[in-house]
């Protein structure tokens, strides 16, 4: 059985749920606590050096970087579960573009986003306005090119839905819940494929907790 | 028809994909966009690449964008000719190598791509920087590196023995900040500096430099 050390309410612990979710893939969730530090303790960068929740123990193969765990689950069990990562050359090239749009053109202004305004203030923080700001601005640009896309076809990497949609969900989840909806609301193919995405039963599973 | 890369050959993430090429022996044209003018900011640039960035590859019709899904595409596609094993297809390495090339996406690229904004993009722009910013950036890369250092005293490369892709990824803005803007994070840190004099000195990337 998979073991995903981590904790609950990560954004990047969720996402390998959301996978083992999709694949049908058992998983044991092994509480990492991160309030205690417990993630810079040597016992756990002695697996994950970087001291950043998840890694996962798959029967001995150690593993971090939840898009990476995300990919090698997707690919251990192709034909389990939701299939996640096309193998045409062609297919699986559009998703890789679908993927690094989703790192360089999402997450990039979108989790930093949620650091200030939601997880900063958990620890007693003042957010950074002026940055949340700026980020805001860069990611309404993204947005409209994402409206643009999606206006073409279902999904990012075509008309299935592939693992590039789906690593959107915990840090979007995160940034409607923080009063962002709008920024999806208001672009039509953007909001359609938002809601197909986050109403997904696998998301619904893991979203309040992995 | 031989590959067509879109873009500007200053622009560092241009110099990957043609470096990427040069690795697996894959000729190209570079056909140059007017960045300076804002070319790629205009409908008729954004029908191909519509967030407005370079590069984007046309191979016989199939285009491509996004520099790091680009790479991947001509390593798989040219898998059998040039530098091997830029993706490794044992699934346990592979899995080695998303871990390393998702090291350089979150623990490497967003400072590296902060410090140059901050030091050339907006100095280009008659801003000045945000020192705060600027010193935040740095002390996390540096703290990025420590670990770094750790990975790369147990092994050649970031995924393993042998050169990948994850480790190709740094050259662009590794070499901005370690070169261009001269921040010695290297001396302190022997391993990262063994790694980085045996990266930089492919022969692909020294042609890259002299001419994308």
């Amino acid at each position: 059985m998979v073991k995903l050390y981590g904790f609950t309410h990560s954004t990047c612990t969720r996402l390998v749920a959301l996978v083992c979710k999709e694949k049908n893939i058992p998983y044991e969730l092994v509480h990492v606590n991160l309030a205690k530090g417990e993630q810079k303790d040597p016992a756990f960068t002695a697996n994950q050096p970087f001291g950043q929740v998840p890694y996962i123990d798959d029967e001995g193969f150690i593993l971090y970087e939840s898009r990476a765990i995300a990919r090698y689950l997707s690919k251990k069990y192709p034909n389990q579960g939701t299939s996640l990562i096309p193998s045409d050359p062609k297919a699986e090239g559009l998703f890789e573009q679908a993927a690094s749009i989703e790192a360089f053109n999402f997450t990039a202004f979108v989790a930093p986003i949620v650091a200030e305004k939601v997880f900063k203030p958990r620890r007693g923080l003042q957010p950074n306005e002026e940055r949340v700001t700026e980020l805001l601005a860069m990611l309404q640009g993204k947005m409209d090119a994402y409206d643009a896309i999606l206006g073409k076809q279902k999904y990012l990497a075509g008309d299935s839905v592939t693992l590039a949609d789906l690593s959107h969900l915990p840090h979007g989840t995160v940034f409607c819940q923080a009063g962002y909806a709008e920024v999806f609301e208001s672009r039509p193919n953007l909001s359609r494929w938002w809601k197909d995405i986050s109403s997904r039963p696998a998301w619904l599973a893991v979203k309040d907790g992995a | 028809m031989v590959l067509k890369i879109h873009g500007h050959a200053i622009a560092p993430l241009v110099r990957l994909v043609a470096e990427v090429c040069r690795e697996k022996e894959v000729p190209y044209e570079l056909v140059n966009v007017e960045v300076y003018k804002g070319e790629h900011k205009t409908p008729a640039f954004k029908e191909f690449q519509p967030f407005g960035q370079v590069p984007y590859i046309d191979d016989d019709g199939f285009v491509l964008y996004e520099s790091r899904a680009i790479c991947r595409y001509i390593a798989k596609k040219y898998a059998s000719q040039g530098t091997p094993d830029l993706v490794p297809r044992d699934p346990k390495a592979e899995a080695i190598f998303e871990q390393a090339v998702s090291i350089e996406t979150s623990n490497f690229y967003p400072f590296a791509l902060g410090i140059t904004t901050e030091k050339i993009v907006k100095k280009h722009r008659g801003l000045e920087p945000n020192e705060a910013r600027l010193s935040d950036l740095v002390n996390n890369l540096k703290a990025k590196l420590d670990v770094y250092e750790v990975i790369l005293g147990k092994q050649a490369y970031l995924a393993g023995g042998s050169i990948t892709l994850a480790d190709l990824f740094h050259l662009p803005y590794g070499t901005i900040v370690f070169e261009e803007l001269g921040y010695d994070m290297l001396e302190d840190r022997p391993n990262v500096a063994r790694w980085w004099k045996e990266i930089t000195a492919r022969p692909s990337w020294l042609a890259v430099k002299a001419k994308a």
